[in-house]
């Protein structure tokens, strides 16, 4: 826009605008469309990027159609091609509901255009475009689709679709019509029909006599006709009701002398007063007949009534489009530059609606113009004319005929083209005769019933000629036959192009679908031990031509995208094409997911869902072997090994997870584990400042693990510090806190209480009982040396608290769980194990106990 | 937008791994086949639009892992398939054997679905071992459409992805007729019936 209005000159201003898209092959790209105005007067249109792009004159070259798929359909996509000069450029609207606008000036300019008398002078309009040359094909830009299907690969421009200048194109309809519309030669062929154009002035007469000797003379019979009328009814009545008893009189004169060689249909029959035109197709070929539409224009009496004029109608048959223009041009011998006129009015003024912009009748491929043109013959003498008539030296005589030398020179019918005329004067004679007019006024014989053609394709037969056997007018009837090419779609060729069109299209889609590759689709990890955690890195690739939005998504009921003992980072993330991702896998088993890999309810196995926005979904396979340790076995399970952990098989292990029996005999009353832990801050860490709240050194955790899981007798490695987190953490492994959930809250009703304490921890399974009291006993017996260790009864209330009375992993991700409810919670908690912190409770002891 | 097809279905392909899916889909959309076998590791998906009538259905076709392991996940697919096609190797009896887990995975995340019955691999009798007498038997019980294919050399591969694409269009034009009937009766709203099933399709 702003290079457009630096250019502006004071006298040029901007119409209007509009946001589009033109599609160019299988791709589409951002531009502008403006109408720029010169003067109030001329008009052009800038197809805009960041520079322009093309400067069209709107001119008598400029066309431009509204896709009437989208019309139809009202809402949707709005495509307009314009077309200069033969070449099409196709532009989708955006958005599509304000291209109404844009459609009204762009048909105001048009208008505005045809009626302007001469040629505007459109120079003015090459300084916007860097090219001079307006027309598109020396800019470059001609789509020559065989190239495009062929070449496909090359057009593709990757580079601008990476960075979001261009798109693929979308909205099929119109793009489909648009790629067929360029390869039309590939599935159409020509087929010649014969054409019969006949035109009579028949003077207000009621057809008395049969007219097959005018229609019915071919020896083949013609696939279409195209009759007109001039005068058919000189009555008041008709002139200002336009309504007449003639027309259906001629019209059912005119079926029954049609060619007998063939069924005809009839397609449409205009009127305009006397001027009648009517149009019949051969049955089988009129099944091809579409777009039938018929106009009239008055240039008569006071320049507009019907008593002179044209009538028309146009339609497509297959392929081709044909427009048959019947007219009475204005009468006398000096009147020659009326009849120019009025032929200007009439090619201007008729207009085929149902077309947006409606059609003319210059937008046709083939036009046949017939009529009483009215013509005469000038400066020769009467009697030399028809003395020149009589000896057959029609030649001479057409050198004065005023059609003849107004179109060569140039005033009228430009284009158009006449066969050579070897009848006589279809003017004046003597009712019932084939004599001249012998009236008074002594009319010279004039050529005035004419036919005209324009258009390719269009071969006239020598058959241009009058018919004199009819007598009942003043006029003869003329005649003219064609061989015309109609273009016509070969249904099997048409099917096949448009398939290819579409999996072209298939082609272009599946291709701009999201891409990827990863390196690995299977990560195995040996060998995984509690705490200790391993990585690998998936690389994804951006193989494709978009960029790739990434991320794992959940697959079935999970909760997560993946499993709580792997990490993956980053899950989510936006490759360019060309580029990739690394993405961290991590595996690590700590207290929160142990019991489950022990009891079975987990293993590590996990299959990730890599999805791409828009596209495809990737199986990423994480497995592992785990290594047990007795981090994440149940109290329950501790008491019944009698062998290090590493000595039983996982299957073992299962199983004994999965019974939890509290019933039935025990090797021992509290797991050997805790009780060597225990023992060993009995004998070491009585007297160490800060024991439990001091951090331990994870190096050294993890050789406890391993001296633990191994049933090693050497003695307890590391410091008394990371013997006391050993210890909590194997309290804070197990699938169920010492104290289970169910009873929590019994617990934190009955803090206050020691004796409802008591009795919940007396209703405690066995083996969680006996642990229970070994530790508070173990903690009394280290408040005991407060002195020397520091430690005071609160604190060691408040963290044994949070392990005793773990939350679930549930509770503990409930957003609505407050800080200021925790607080309370773990107040609670900690005077829960406070009371055994303080209080005797040997009662509680069962006999069987042994320390 | 206006919309660029007058049909939008989505057709699944599945089947034991190795029967030739990917290879099935790759000809229907690109018309190429790669002797390399690479197997697929998730669920893919191309297009291709088709011109059935005059009307243009387009078709998003799925392709999924066919190994045992992933099964639990690409059942989760199924959901709003109007189009499933099974496929097994006519050189390989066990593909063929599966077929019956396959049309029971079907029904048990699938409602009502079309569906239709593929031997691929068609195209070396010296190889084959699934009779096409015994398939066609199978493909009668179960009601369902046998086709013989060949991804390789391009034997039915159109015909059968036609085949069941008339299939799902005329199942829907049923349905759309059906439902205005029942529209004019007075049974409105006591038409469907509760069904425990999951209803995906």
């Amino acid at each position: 826009m702003n290079s457009v209005q630096k250019l502006l000159s004071s006298d040029e201003t901007i119409i209007s605008s509009h946001e589009v898209s033109l599609v160019q092959g299988w791709m589409r790209s951002s531009k502008h469309l403006i109408i720029l105005e010169k003067n109030r007067d001329l008009r052009g249109l800038l197809v805009v990027s960041e520079t322009v792009d093309y400067a069209l004159p709107i001119d008598s070259d400029f066309k431009f159609d509204v896709d009437s798929e989208s019309k139809s359909k009202n809402v949707g996509d709005v495509f307009i091609s314009i077309s200069y000069q033969k070449q099409k450029l196709l532009f989708e609207m955006l958005p599509p509901s304000k291209a109404n606008t844009f459609i009204n000036e762009l048909l105001r300019a048009m208008e505005y255009q045809s009626r302007r008398k001469t040629a505007g002078d459109y120079s003015w309009l090459k300084k916007y475009s860097k090219k001079t040359d307006l027309s598109l094909e020396n800019q470059g830009v001609v789509m020559d689709a065989s190239k495009l299907l062929l070449d496909y690969n090359e057009h593709i421009p990757r580079h601008s679709v990476a960075r979001g200048a261009m798109q693929p194109v979308a909205a099929r309809d119109s793009v489909i019509k648009y790629q067929m519309g360029m390869m039309e030669d590939q599935y159409t062929y020509t087929q010649g029909i014969q054409i019969f154009i006949g035109t009579w002035n028949v003077n207000g007469q009621s057809p008395s006599c049969s007219l097959s000797d005018w229609l019915s003379i071919t020896t083949d019979p013609p696939h279409v006709y195209a009759i007109g009328f001039q005068e058919l009814d000189l009555s008041k009545e008709a002139f200002l009701l336009n309504e007449t008893p003639k027309e259906g009189e001629w019209l059912r004169a005119v079926t029954k002398s049609l060619h007998p060689g063939a069924v005809y249909k009839e397609i449409c029959l205009v009127r305009l007063v006397g001027m009648m035109l009517i149009v019949f197709v051969e049955e089988n070929l009129a099944q091809r007949v579409d777009h039938v539409v018929c106009d009239t224009v008055g240039t008569g009496f006071m320049g507009k009534f019907g008593n002179k004029g044209g009538v028309a109608i146009r339609m497509d048959l297959e392929m081709t489009s044909l427009c048959f223009v019947n007219s009475h041009l204005a009468a006398h011998t000096e009147e020659y530059e009326r009849r120019n006129q009025d032929f200007h009015v009439i090619a201007s003024s008729i207009s085929f609606n149902g077309f947006l912009p409606p059609k003319s009748i210059k937008d046709h491929d083939q036009i046949y113009w017939l009529g009483d043109l009215n013509y005469r013959i000038t400066d020769l003498d009467l009697m030399r004319v028809k003395n020149l008539i009589n000896q057959g030296q029609y030649e001479t005589v057409l050198e004065h005929d005023q059609l003849k030398r107004q179109h060569d020179l140039g005033h009228v019918f430009s284009g158009y083209k006449e066969g050579p005329i070897h009848f006589r004067p279809t003017y004046k004679y003597d009712v019932g005769t084939d004599e001249w007019d012998s009236s008074e006024k002594a009319r010279a014989p004039a050529w005035c019933d004419r036919v005209l053609y324009r258009g390719e394709d269009i071969k006239q037969l020598v058959d241009y000629k009058s018919i004199p056997s009819l007598k009942i007018s003043d006029h003869k009837p003329v005649i003219a036959l064609f061989n015309s090419d109609i273009r016509i779609i070969d249904m099997n060729k048409y099917r096949k192009k448009l398939e290819e069109v579409m999996k072209r299209l298939d082609k272009v889609e599946n291709e701009f679908l999201p891409q990827v590759m990863v390196d690995m689709n299977d990560f195995n990890f040996d060998t995984l031990r509690f705490l200790e955690a391993q990585s690998k890195t998936l690389i994804i690739a951006n193989t494709g031509q978009v960029p790739v939005r990434f991320e794992f998504i959940k697959k079935c009921d999970d909760s997560n995208y993946c499993k709580d003992w792997l990490r993956i980072e980053p899950y989510t993330g936006f490759i360019d094409p060309g580029d990739k991702c690394d993405v961290k896998l991590v595996v690590y088993v700590d207290k929160r997911c142990a019991s489950k890999i022990n009891s079975g309810q987990d293993k590590i196995s996990d299959i990730l869902v890599l999805h791409l926005e828009g596209g495809k979904d990737l199986f990423i396979t994480v497995q592992g072997t785990y290594e047990r340790s007795v981090f994440g076995c149940s109290i329950e399970t501790l008491v019944h090994l009698n062998v290090p952990l590493r000595e039983i098989s996982p299957d073992k292990l299962k199983e004994l997870e999965r019974s939890r029996d509290s019933s039935s005999v025990s090797t021992y009353s509290v797991p050997k584990e805790i009780w060597f832990l225990v023992d060993h801050l009995y004998r070491n860490g009585l007297k160490q400042q800060n024991l439990f709240e001091h951090p331990g050194l994870p190096s050294e955790v993890l050789l406890i693990r391993n001296w633990l899981d191994t049933g090693s007798t050497d003695p307890i490695p590391g410091s008394v510090h990371s013997v006391a987190e050993s210890l909590l953490l194997l309290l804070e492994s197990t699938a169920e806190p010492l104290i289970p959930y169910n009873l929590h809250e019994a617990c934190l009703t009955a803090s206050t209480s020691y004796l409802q304490c008591k009795q919940i921890i007396s209703s405690l399974p066995l083996h969680s009982k006996n642990v229970y009291l070994y530790l508070c006993s173990f903690l009394q017996e280290l408040l005991s040396h407060s002195d020397e260790n520091g430690l005071d009864g609160k604190t060691i209330a408040t963290l044994f608290g949070q392990i005793f009375l773990r939350d679930s992993p549930r509770s503990r991700n409930d957003p609505s769980a407050r800080e200021r409810v925790n607080q309370t919670k773990a107040r609670k908690k900690a005077s829960f194990v406070y009371h055994f912190l303080v209080n005797d409770f040997s009662d509680l002891i069962s006999p069987v106990h042994v320390s | 937008m206006a919309k660029d097809y007058d049909h939008l279905f989505k057709l699944l392909i599945i089947g034991d791994s190795g029967v030739g899916k990917s290879s099935l889909l790759i000809r229907f959309s690109d018309n190429t086949f790669s002797g390399n076998y690479i197997t697929t590791i998730g669920v893919d998906f191309k297009i291709r639009t088709i011109d059935i009538h005059g009307e243009k259905v387009k078709l998003q076709i799925w392709d999924t892992a066919g190994q045992e392991r992933f099964r639990t996940i690409t059942s989760t697919y199924y959901r709003g398939t109007h189009g499933v096609i099974v496929v097994y190797d006519v050189t390989n009896g066990d593909t063929f054997a599966n077929v019956r887990r396959w049309l029971l995975e079907i029904e048990n995340n699938c409602e009502v679905v079309n569906r239709i019955l593929v031997g691929n691999k068609n195209d070396d009798p010296q190889q084959k071992v699934v009779l096409t007498e015994d398939a066609q038997r199978f493909a009668n019980q179960m009601g369902i459409q046998l086709f013989e294919t060949s991804a390789k050399d391009n034997i039915n591969v159109e015909e059968m992805f036609m085949a069941i694409t008339h299939q799902v269009l005329q199942k829907k034009k049923e349905e759309r007729d059906r439902q205005k009937s029942t529209q004019d009766t007075v049974h409105v709203g006591k038409y469907q019936k509760s069904s425990g099933k999951k209803k995906c399709c």
